[in-house]
């Protein structure tokens, strides 16, 4: 039966109330959970809260927080420091291990993907808590079992927590340990969604597998790779739980975090504006690398759409 | 399903969705309806906190009176202390704070002043009250016993000496009187790696709480004079630096090598494990150092009062918890709260506290039944000390100069900066800190 036009416009104006009504809930949740606290920050940064005779006096003190953040808050900017050598470090290595990892389990036999992959995601599947619990067993000076297989070869005792030397690197560790699954499993799953016949036509040309690796792999995985370099770049950056149960920041501010820094103001010193405008520039940083990555990805599709 | 019918679907889910929302809503309110019957007690998760519930439970069995715990980890009590006491109505009636936290909790104006639940009382005489942290003067802005009494003391957490009675009798060593005597003792029985001669937190989060009592007993403080008010920085001086000095060599000489990164958990290994020989930790730690299941050392482990400076003055520093009640829960709850801490100060509660495990908060308990009790021979150390005990940080931004303190004494005694710098530099913050917030101070003299 054909529809009166009259009809159609009908259905089409209930179907749009329809989609803006399933939506507005979505949306409104979204904004209320994410973007209002972010004005609220923003609000709080401009702002001194002190609180006398147990009512909040709100100060309005101008663009003061992010002055004194930017010339008088040293800890946050050594946080600042280790957080993006932490991030750099921590996520080269994880990209290095996690797909070699997950080329490995592609090329394994059935039952040794099963066996690799399992193992392989062991570490992401532990709680924090635990992770943090383990590996100071692991690392502790006195009582480590990495120091006490040392003595038994003869090696010095190495404080891995408790050395400004060692102390940034010996978190790095434990976080490359802690996330390279989280790189396997995505470059896995990337892996296995390659077209085989690109690689079956590319066996004439190709000499070896580095080659194959290098000039077909590689590229074609490049989308998959930026994104999650992207992802696990951007987690880094929220590094907190790790730092807080091995090392508290220190010693000194050997292994201060930004997150660390934050909660430090925010919630024990109970420094609202500050705790504020440190939460903000932060979230810029971010927000800035999660542009950067998305216009390389974009320009990198362009490119090949180009070609 | 035609449209019609699904308008009529969702119309009608929505309104059921409404509805079971407003029953679920009128049931929630009326569960956490407040029983007026019930105290409402918010307390950390602590080595104490079994001896509280025994008392708890002793109470309740006494009065009748129904209590409910909150019990977070200590890390959540000042969030969970905030949230409840800036609400317009309390979610507790009786909150355990942290002496690092008083000063927020008093000059906020969120407790309420105790003569006003109850105008006859008082701090029975022997109990103590911590470097006057019971009491605050809105005036001079400090701790004051002159001041308006707002806290009961919980758990007397103060720092004491730990040594090992064995080792001692070995070398023919006595109880250090001074820090001098300590040092020597500590290169006599410093044995890396099996024996440590000395140790203590040396972290970010507990160097200014242990390094205090030797800064006091060498005569150096932080501020001129607090409970007139004065605030202005008197850490950088000759007094600051042989403190910190001693400290330092202490600590690095006959200590684990990694001092900087020694904290609580790690120091009582150290002490219960038998590799310290000597160290400084908080009165609580005797539980566990004194528990079989835990301690190698629970007959030889002992306490005394912390070494004096060169002038013989001793200096502990307090830890201790305090009970306030909030202005904003309702009258009868407060009644109620003042009721249960005037018994919990009682000397027999107080036996019974440390029969359980506590630490006491009474320096009287020497003619009680505890008295040659060799399991409770730590209440002399405890009582000493606490008599000598001071606050490090007596003011409402105590936390935040407790961390720009204790960054720079952590880094000079990992050896990034000398002492000098050490003291210079968290002398200068702690002034531009507390000036920005409107201190009127004398600025520090440097090194």
């Amino acid at each position: 039966m054909a529809t009166r036009p009259l009809d159609a416009a009908r259905i089409e104006r209930a179907n749009l109330w329809w989609r803006i009504g399933s939506l507005a809930p979505a949306i409104i949740i979204l904004a209320a959970l994410s973007i209002w606290p972010v004005f609220n920050l923003a609000y709080l940064s401009l702002a001194d809260v002190d609180w006398v005779s147990g009512a909040a006096v709100v100060n309005f003190v101008g663009l003061q927080n992010f002055q004194e953040l930017f010339t008088g808050e040293p800890v946050y900017w050594a946080g600042v420091r280790n957080t993006t050598v932490f991030a750099v470090c921590a996520v080269t290595l994880q990209m290095i291990f996690g797909f070699t990892m997950a080329l490995a389990v592609r090329r394994a036999s059935k039952l040794g993907r099963g066996l690799l992959t399992a193992i392989f995601l062991l570490p992401i599947v532990i709680p924090p808590i635990v992770i943090g619990a383990m590996w100071r067993l692991l690392l502790g000076r006195d009582f480590g079992m990495v120091n006490f297989l040392f003595s038994l070869v003869g090696l010095p005792q190495v404080d891995w927590l408790g050395d400004p030397r060692f102390a940034l690197m010996s978190v790095i560790i434990v976080d490359v340990w802690h996330w390279t699954p989280f790189v396997f499993l995505l470059t896995l799953a990337g892996l296995e969604s390659l077209d085989q016949e690109v690689f079956d036509a590319a066996k004439l040309d190709v000499k070896n597998r580095w080659q194959e690796l290098r000039y077909i792999t590689i590229p074609l995985m490049m989308p998959t790779i930026l994104i999650t370099l992207a992802f696990r770049m951007i987690l880094s950056f929220k590094v907190f739980d790790e730092i807080y149960l091995l090392t508290g920041g220190g010693p000194g501010t050997a292994t201060e975090v930004i997150n660390f820094s934050i909660n430090r103001v925010f919630f024990a010193q109970d420094r609202v504006g500050m705790g504020s405008a440190m939460s903000l520039v932060t979230i810029a940083g971010v927000a800035g690398m999660i542009v950067f990555a998305n216009t390389v990805v974009r320009r990198r599709r362009k490119l090949r759409a180009e070609a | 399903m035609s449209e019609k019918t699904f308008g009529k679907y969702t119309k009608g889910t929505v309104a059921r969705l409404l509805a079971g929302l407003s029953v679920a809503a009128c049931l929630a309110s009326s569960a956490v309806a407040q029983d007026a019957g019930t105290l409402r007690v918010l307390i950390s998760q602590s080595p104490w906190l079994n001896a509280f519930v025994s008392l708890v439970d002793e109470y309740q069995a006494e009065t009748g009176t129904k209590f409910q715990l909150d019990v977070p980890p200590f890390g959540g009590m000042v969030d969970k202390t905030r949230n409840s006491v800036r609400a317009e109505t309390g979610s507790y009636d009786i909150i355990n704070i942290n002496a690092q936290s008083l000063a927020e909790m008093y000059a906020g104006g969120f407790l309420k002043p105790l003569k006003e639940i109850d105008a006859s009382f008082a701090l029975p005489k022997g109990v103590v009250d911590f470097g006057g942290s019971a009491y605050w003067s809105a005036e001079k802005n400090s701790f004051d016993p002159n001041g308006e009494l707002y806290g009961v003391p919980t758990n007397g957490n103060v720092l004491v000496l730990y040594y090992r009675s064995d080792l001692y009798e070995d070398a023919g060593l006595q109880v250090p009187k001074t820090w001098d005597d300590l040092i020597a003792n500590a290169k006599a029985l410093h044995n890396p790696p099996e024996t440590y001669g000395f140790v203590a937190r040396g972290t970010r989060e507990s160097i200014l709480f242990d390094f205090s009592p030797m800064l006091f007993s060498f005569g150096g403080s932080y501020f001129a004079d607090p409970q007139q008010g004065d605030y202005s920085i008197t850490l950088n001086n000759l007094q600051g630096l042989q403190a910190l000095e001693t400290f330092i060599k202490l600590n690095k000489e006959y200590g684990t090598g990694n001092p900087g990164a020694l904290e609580q958990a790690e120091l009582i290994q150290l002490l219960a494990t038998g590799k310290a020989a000597q160290g400084t930790a908080v009165i609580a730690a005797v539980a566990d150092l004194q528990d079989p299941n835990k301690s190698i050392v629970t007959d030889t482990i002992e306490t005394a009062l912390l070494p004096a400076g060169p002038e013989g003055k001793h200096a502990s520093v307090a830890g201790q918890w305090m009970a306030g009640i909030p202005k904003n829960i309702p009258e009868a709850n407060q009644q109620a709260a003042m009721k249960f801490l005037k018994w919990f100060l009682e000397k027999e509660t107080q036996v019974a506290y440390v029969e359980a495990g506590g630490i006491p908060i009474r320096s009287d308990l020497a003619d009680t039944a505890l008295a040659g009790d060799p399991n409770y021979r730590f209440i002399k150390a405890f009582s000493e000390n606490a008599d000598v005990a001071q606050m490090n940080t007596p003011m409402k931004e105590g936390v935040r100069m407790k961390e720009v303190i204790s960054l720079y004494l952590n880094r000079a005694l990992i050896g990034e900066i000398s002492a000098k710098e050490a003291l210079n530099g968290a002398a200068q913050e702690a002034h531009d800190v507390l000036t920005a917030a409107g201190y009127k101070l004398t600025p520090p003299k440097m090194l």
